[in-house]
Order: structure tokens, then sequence, then C-alpha cells
């Protein structure tokens, strides 16, 4: 790529922030807000029954003498799970920006204003790719480390009040460096993992003639209803492989923010708990997420991105506002 | 000579209707041509394919590119409206001129600001809280802004009202329009561009009617306002056109005899609406010489 493409591409990208604020900008510092506003009111709510807050200093205290595994596994776990509701709203925001990525500009006819500018339509689909895989997910988890920065600010204060040194308490076993990194590997290979679906939706909004979400959801529910109806009929059994359940499943073994290291049976009725190991790798590993790299339905998934982005860029070149 | 557009047997068909049915073009550069046709004539289809924004049959090349494959490219050298208030709405003003300023090599920003100056388009504003004849001033201050050899007008003054339209006119002939580029202009007020073009396209049912300079046009065409004693004389002379105003009929004829004209009445040139008027067959004909004579 040279210079001009990246500076083009940059441009592109952060045109979608310009367009989706809402999804971009003010969701996660709204998630942000209700957090902080949860785990303060939390803590006021807990001063008004703990009489001079002595039970929650002396559990402090006590936690500051537990194993150094153990506080890591305990302060990794608390943050990990501040970031669950972003991860969750960020994927819900990206399945809805997606499916209209390609449809609003052919709906308010701007498509011709964007087609005369020397941009292709394939740098045009890979910015609304990219800004689903790379720009989206890199905002949110700044907004997760300001989060958990904050919260750890707090219980510094609350480690100074306890008389214990917060920074081998808290600071020290949150090991912020690899949580990041773990959590940025977790949603490069999630961006991968989910490529088939983030495309299945360009590829949607890229012809649907309107409500392209609804297109994305429903022609993957018939198929799999046919597809149901026609193995009952024919075998009297359920099908082997069903569209629409490859997909669900797809979405729901998402790695982010279930990065833990335990396997579900992809029958979904064998969970075997066993398995979960109660250290700090539970949560702060990541083979966790580069054992996806390892699937062979994860080249697959790419496999079937890269056909579905080409049928879009297709369809990109021959649209017009008609 | 180099040419901006050439055209060989360009067609494009939807399903039964052939909206542009074999056209022939060649356009040097340092033009302004006018495409003028009816509703519906395949004025639209037309440009979007030399705009890259329609498939095509036949051969079609603009500035020595190939408009469906390259459309990209092409756009670095070309500009267009192709219709009023395309610009994205969400977008606030300075958003929009940075996004074409990042994306578009030729654009110049001070020269945008310059052709913004004297309106009303606050930087600040989103483009849905602008008016109509505020949007198409900002657009048509980007496009002018960019430094391209052809830049294809589709109905630009549609919603300003009579001052913009005629400083844009004298802008783009006296700031924007030299040797070097080419200006394709569809407008339904004619008599608005008709003195700044150079060539003149009649386009209908998908098939140039004419395709000539201006000065062929008038070379060509004459218009004699005809003495009442010799309307039957005119008339055997072959017009292609006869109206009536104000009593007095007023004869549009394909080349003709010009010692003989001026005896049976007063020459002038025809404007490019009666032309269009007499070239485009009946159902507008009878239309207009009915309503011209009440």
């Amino acid at each position: 790529m040279s210079t001009r493409s990246i500076s083009t591409m940059w441009t592109l990208m952060r045109r979608e922030l310009w367009e989706s604020p809402g999804a971009f900008k003010w969701a996660p510092i709204t998630i942000l807000g209700l957090t902080l506003f949860f785990i303060v009111f939390g803590l006021i709510l807990g001063s008004r029954f703990d009489n001079e807050m002595a039970f929650t200093l002396d559990a402090i205290r006590q936690f500051s003498d537990v194993p150094a595994d153990q506080k890591r596994l305990f302060v990794t776990g608390a943050l990990f799970a501040v970031s669950g509701l972003f991860f969750q709203i960020l994927l819900l925001v990206l399945l809805f920006y997606l499916s209209s990525c390609l449809y609003d500009e052919r709906k308010d006819r701007s498509i011709l204003f964007w087609k005369s500018l020397p941009v292709s339509d394939t740098m045009t689909v890979a910015s609304k790719v990219l800004t689903a895989c790379l720009l989206a997910p890199a905002i949110y988890l700044v907004v997760v480390m300001i989060t958990q920065i904050i919260v750890l600010l707090i219980a510094t204060v609350y480690g100074f009040m306890a008389g214990i040194n917060p920074f081998t308490a808290f600071w020290l076993p949150a090991s912020l460096p690899k949580l990041w990194s773990v959590m940025a590997l977790g949603l490069l290979i999630q961006g991968l993992w989910l490529l088939p679906v983030y495309a299945w939706l360009v590829f949607c909004s890229s012809w649907a003639p309107r409500v392209p979400i609804l297109v994305a959801v429903a022609v993957p529910a018939v198929i799999s209803l046919l597809q149901h109806a026609w193995s009952l009929l024919s075998s009297f059994s359920m099908p082997e492989l069903n569209v629409g359940l490859i997909i669900l499943k797809r979405l729901g073994s998402g790695i982010l923010p279930s990065n833990i290291g335990w396997r579900v049976e992809s029958s979904g009725n064998n969970i075997d708990l066993a398995d979960v190991e109660f250290s700090e790798e539970l949560f702060m590993s990541f083979s966790n997420s580069l054992e996806y790299l390892a699937r062979p339905e994860m080249w697959v998934g790419i496999g079937i991105a890269l056909a579905l982005l080409a049928g879009s860029i297709w369809f990109r070149r021959r649209a017009t506002d008609t | 000579m180099s040419l901006t557009i050439h055209a060989r047997d360009l067609k494009r068909y939807y399903g039964s209707n052939r909206a542009v049915d074999g056209i022939d073009l060649e356009i040097p550069s340092g033009r302004i041509v006018g495409l003028i046709g009816p509703n519906g004539a395949g004025k639209t289809t037309a440009l979007k394919a030399i705009l890259g924004l329609t498939g095509f049959d036949g051969q079609l090349e603009v500035l020595g590119r190939k408009p469906d494959k390259d459309r990209d490219e092409l756009m670095e050298d070309v500009c267009f409206i192709a219709d009023v208030a395309v610009l994205p709405r969400w977008a606030r003003v300075w958003q929009v001129i940075e996004m074409t300023e990042r994306l578009h090599p030729r654009f110049s920003r001070e020269r945008c600001m310059h052709y913004l100056k004297n309106t009303k388009v606050k930087q600040n504003t989103k483009v849905k809280a602008l008016s109509k004849g505020m949007v198409v001033q900002l657009h048509l201050a980007l496009v002018m802004a960019i430094d391209a050899k052809l830049l294809v007008l589709d109905e630009p003054t549609l919603g300003l009202d009579i001052l913009f339209r005629k400083r844009f006119y004298s802008n783009l002939l006296n700031e924007y329009f030299d040797e070097e580029r080419t200006i394709l202009i569809t407008t339904h007020q004619v008599e608005e561009v008709e003195h700044i073009l150079t060539d003149l396209l009649f386009i209908k049912d998908g098939k140039l009617v004419l395709n000539a300079t201006m000065d062929a046009v008038h070379e060509r065409y004459r218009e004699v306002m005809v003495k009442p004693d010799h309307v039957e004389e005119a008339r055997a002379m072959n017009p292609i056109h006869e109206r009536v105003l104000f009593g007095r009929h007023i004869f549009l004829f394909d080349g003709g005899d010009i010692a003989r004209l001026r005896e049976i009445g007063e020459l002038h040139r025809p404007s490019v609406a009666d032309l269009f008027v007499a070239l485009m067959g009946e159902e507008y004909e009878n239309s207009e010489s009915t309503e011209e004579a009440a």
C-alpha cells in the first residue's frame, strides 16, 4: 500500500466515526458512565450498612495477605468483568453498523457524492470492514482501559484507608500491560473469527432494497427452517449441518468477552467444569485466543468472508441512486 | 487535439427501454457542451455512463480511460454534480470539506473557501440543516475547487435564486473555464446557459438529434419573422417549425436561401429553446405553440 492509499483509508475510517458517533463515541462513554455509577453507588450503599467501613477495610486487609497468584486471579478477573459489558455492546453496535454501512448511502443518494471522489469500491468496502475489525475495537479498548484505571484508583483510595500498600495489593496483580495485550489480541482474533458474519452483513447492505438487517437475519433463518422441514420430511431427523445454528454458534463462541480457558462442547449440553482451572491463566492467556487460529473453521470462515466481500464490492461498483 | 470524451455506438438498455441507443460523440478539450433533452430522453443515463456510474455497451473513453472499469482513477480528473443535494446529510460542512481535501489530490481548500465566502453556509452546520439552495452552493464550491479536466454538471442550479445562478455561470466562465478543461452541462433552463455554450447536443429517445458547435448552429438554422402576406410563401419553403407570436408567424429554417428569407421577413438567430422545440417533435411543438399563441 502506498502512502496515499494509507491516508485515504484512514480518512475513510474517520468518516465512519463521524457518521456514527452514537455507535463509536457515545455508546462506550455511556457504558463507562454507567459502570462507574454502579460501582460508586454500590460502594456508597455498602458504606451505609458497614459501620465506619470496618468490615470493608478488614476485607481489604485480608485480601492483601492472600498469595500472589490468587491476588492476580481475583484482580484480573474483576477487571475482565468490568470490560464485559463494553465488548458485548460493541458486538451489538457492529452488527447494526455493518448492516447499514453500504445501504444508507444508497438510501440518501450520497453515494453519488462518494462516487465522485477518486476512491475505489474496494477501498470503500475495506474501510467499513477495517472499522469494524480494528478501529471500533481499539476505541472500545481504550475506554475499557480508562475504566479499569479509574476502578483501580478507587481501589487505591480504599487501600490507603485500610492502611495497606495499594501497589502490591492491586496494581501489581492487575499486570495491566499483559491484561491489555491479552484483550487486544483477543479483539483482533475475534475480528477474524466473526469476519464471515461481518462480511455477510456488509454483503446484505450492498444490495438489500430496504431494511438490510432484516434481510440479513431472514435469509439464514428461512434457509435453516427449510433445511429442518426438508430433513424432517425426508428422513424424520434433524439436519446435521444447519446454516442458522452455525451462525448463532459462531456469534456465541466469540472470544471476548468470554476469553476464558474453558471449552464448551459443541452440543451445548456437555459442559465439563472439571476442565476449568482456577489459576490466573483462566483470563490471562494468549493461547486461549491464539488457539482459534489453529481451528479449520476459522480459515473456512475467512474464505467465505472474502467471497462475500468480493460480492459486496461487485454490488457497490454497480450501485447508484436508483 | 486530445479528445475528452470519445463514444462509438454507446448503448444502455434497461430491458426493452432503450435509454441510450447508439450515441457517437467526440468532445475535444476546451469546450462547454450543453446536453439538452426532454425528461426521459437518456441524458442522465448517458452522463452516468460517462462517469462510470453505470455499465454500457459500445465504446466509450473518457480522458483515455474506460469509465466503467477505472472510475476511481478517472475521478482524479473528472468531477461532477450528478444531481442536487446528494451531499451526506449527517456531515458538518467542515467535515465534507476536509474529506474532499483528503480524498481528492486536486482539491484546493483555498478556492473552495473563496467560492463559499459570499454564501451563508457556515462551517459547523450539518448538511441536513442547510437549505436546498445552500447545499447546492456548497456542492458547487467543492466541485469548482477541484482542478479537473472534465466537469459534468447535471441540473447544477436547480433550487438556486437568480442572483446566485448568474454569479455561478459567470464564475464558471471567467474563473474556472480554460482551454484545458471541458464542461458538460445539462439543464432545463436553457436560456441561462446558451450564451456560454460552445457546443450543442440534443438528445431524444436515446439518440442524438443534433450534435454541432454553436457557430455551426447559428450558421445553419435561421429564424424568420414573416410579414403577414408572405406566410404561404414561407410555408412552401419547407420550414422545420412554425409558431405564432402576437399574431406574427415565426418560421424556423434549416439552411435555405438567405436572400429569399430576408425578402419575406426579419432574420434572427434562433434561441436554443426555440430550436429545441422545433427539433424535438410534435408533442412539444403543439403544447408550446398553443401556449405562445394564447
